[in-house]
């Protein structure tokens, strides 16, 4: 047996310490989640969060199937950062439910990064809004789940996009009227990073602010990646914090492929009479080893061996 | 002249009857409030009103998400900056969607006059006609007006409207019920068939009256309703003429003499047909409206001078 150093014992204390400050962090988390009230109104699911990463584990075994039987490509990287976002939303944070897709209180959420279709309709068909068997058909002819959302052809779809910079203003037109009608509704928007380039969620933003809209909870899926390379080189977008406080939003930052990290930050949105921003910080392609943080990985769907080999690293353990 | 009113007037009067018949109707503004003529409605309702400031694309982006929450949205501000700043808006939330949203295009054509191109609105119809699930109407005067913007408050979609930015008389009478899709013959005549619509349609009715006292012939058709429209109607409405003659304050591509050219190629009708508006590739020109016209060849004169060309030929 070899004796341990001072030297050595340093890194291991560290490894220590960082260990028992994640167990804090989730244990943290653990309590808000059993804080949280259900109701009658509520998520039909009320996932905890080892129920939230089985669910998030499934999805994401959903999506890589979903893009391999896809005859036109994918968005891989884009559906799979994203998914501890659209869990935590629909087996636990939104008021809505597959029973209650035209309800008028039901919390409303907008996929504005519309090209992640797939990690939508993934988690959409997980949590009961269609018949999982429509998944094989993403972006076959004339299917109910095209490339894009479209609200006429599938179930909790709630706004078509696939141009990028359209789901915000249309939040705060949604926030607007649920403030006016005194609906307690609120209205949830997860745009890309690369998306904020577009100048129509910055007149979004200006108007959401102007008219107080509390109710509204914008997510920026802060994966660092657009389709020609980082988002840093071909377009900045920070310091994002700092842009959105200018803007007149409360800001918080998450890490976006921790639920416990999501849920809490979610739940704990406040302040009254600004909007909300929450950065979630992702890694484009996370979940797998060989897609997380690559760019190729924008249009790319998994073929061959690769299938396999991301099922394996996704299997429930 | 007495019986003359601005559209916008119209406008604001049939949104304040409708919220006052129970419609709940929110109108977006991008800082037009004057350019609407809004301040009556905001003065009896106020707080409905929402204005986002300078800005249309979140103007029509924000009337999507009113109106997928159940409220009838009407964007007011000038038609040049509804078509191109928040074209892809109108697009996929408002079309796309299938939301009901109202587009009121303020100030059409080339009611801007000196003010010049960025100010003009000559390929809104063009536009619109290139987007799916909208309907699309330009009325003539303040009676078609306001039946034309009570069916689009009840329909349940997305409209455009056209509207002119001066005062019209009227040239409906009370009898007059406008159906969604129907062309109006305001004047009967076989030799020539003007086809017109919005404020030109005025300009079409004085020429033809002019020529009638020359011994011409002379129909006038008003085309207020570009989608939906009944073509068998107009089909019928044109069919006998020698000739036709389209006439608009817009692009002659894509607008109403494309719709006429269409209809007639089609159909294999064998009239002539000239087509007058700004020609292709061109602008109106900037300064008086009558000089626009005049310019363009769709003020009365001009529009008497074509037909007078082509019923003795000379036309080249």
């Amino acid at each position: 047996m070899a004796v341990l150093s001072a030297g050595k014992l340093g890194p291991i204390f560290f490894v220590l310490i960082e260990y028992l400050f994640f167990i804090e962090i989730k244990f943290k988390s653990v309590e808000i989640l059993k804080s949280y009230v259900i109701g009658d109104d509520m998520n039909p699911f009320q996932l905890d969060v080892n129920g939230l990463e089985k669910k998030a584990r499934a999805i994401r075994r959903k999506i890589i199937r979903l893009n391999a039987d896809s005859p036109a490509g994918g968005h891989t990287g884009a559906d799979l950062s994203q998914v501890e976002i659209v869990t935590s939303l629909y087996f636990r944070l939104l008021n809505c439910a597959p029973d209650r897709i035209s309800d008028d209180d039901r919390d409303i959420y907008i996929q504005s990064k519309g090209h992640a279709a797939g990690g939508y309709y993934c988690c959409l068909a997980e949590a009961g809004y269609f018949p999982e068997d429509w998944l094989p058909s993403y972006q076959h002819n004339d299917s109910h789940l095209p490339g894009h959302p479209v609200r006429q052809k599938t179930p909790g779809v709630e706004l078509n996009t696939g141009a990028l910079g359209h789901g915000l203003p249309v939040a705060v037109g949604l926030a607007l009227a649920a403030k006016r009608d005194g609906r307690s509704r609120k209205v949830y928007v997860l745009t890309g990073d690369g998306e904020l380039a577009e100048g129509s969620n910055w007149e979004a933003a200006l108007a959401a602010s102007h008219y107080q809209l509390d109710n509204l909870i914008v997510i920026n899926d802060k994966n660092k990646l657009q389709l020609a390379g980082p988002t840093e080189a071909i377009m900045k977008t920070d310091p994002l914090d700092q842009k959105w406080q200018a803007f007149g939003f409360s800001v918080t930052q998450c890490d976006g492929n921790d639920v416990a990290s999501i849920v809490s930050t979610l739940e704990g949105l406040k302040v009254e009479g600004k909007p909300n921003v929450v950065i979630a910080n992702t890694t484009k392609g996370a979940g797998v080893s060989f897609i997380a943080g690559r760019p190729e990985w924008h249009h790319r769907v998994p073929k061959g061996e690769e299938i396999d080999l991301a099922l394996k690293e996704l299997a429930d353990v | 002249m007495s019986n003359s009113e601005h559209l916008a007037n119209v406008m604001v009067q049939c949104f304040i009857d409708a919220v006052n018949d129970g419609v709940d109707l929110v109108p977006v503004v991008a800082d037009s409030t004057s350019t609407s003529k809004i301040k009556p409605f905001v003065d009896l309702f106020p707080g409905r009103l929402v204005n986002v400031g300078i800005a249309e694309q979140v103007m029509v982006g924000t009337a999507a998400g009113l109106a997928l929450a159940g409220k009838v949205a009407v964007t007011c501000n000038a038609a040049p900056f509804l078509m191109s700043r928040s074209n892809e808006q109108i697009k996929v939330d408002v079309c796309y969607n299938n939301t009901n949203v109202k587009l009121f295009g303020l100030n059409s054509g080339a009611s801007y006059g000196p003010l010049a191109s960025t100010h003009h609105s000559i390929d809104d119809i063009s536009i619109m006609r290139g987007f799916g699930n909208i309907q699309i109407f330009a009325p003539a005067c303040p009676v078609e007006c306001r039946q034309i913007i009570e069916y689009a408050i009840r329909y349940e979609g997305p409209v455009y409207i056209r509207m002119d930015g001066k005062a019209l008389p009227v040239l409906h009478d009370a009898e007059f019920q406008f159906t969604a899709g129907e062309p109006s013959l305001l004047r009967e005549g076989k030799q020539v068939v003007i086809c017109a619509l919005g404020s030109v349609v005025h300009e079409a009715v004085a020429a033809a009256d002019t020529l009638k006292e020359d011994g011409l012939d002379v129909a006038v058709v008003n085309v207020s309703s570009i989608r939906p429209l009944n073509r068998q109607r107009l089909v019928n409405q044109l069919s006998g003429a020698d000739h036709v003659i389209s006439v608009e304050e817009h692009n002659v591509n894509g607008g109403l003499g494309s719709v006429v050219a269409e209809l007639m190629a089609e159909q294999g009708m064998t009239a002539k047909l000239v087509r007058l508006g700004v020609e292709d590739g061109g602008y109106a020109a900037a300064g008086d409206r009558s000089y626009t016209r005049k310019m363009l060849s769709i003020d009365s004169a001009g529009i008497v001078m074509v037909c007078q060309q082509l019923v003795h030929e000379t036309l080249v």
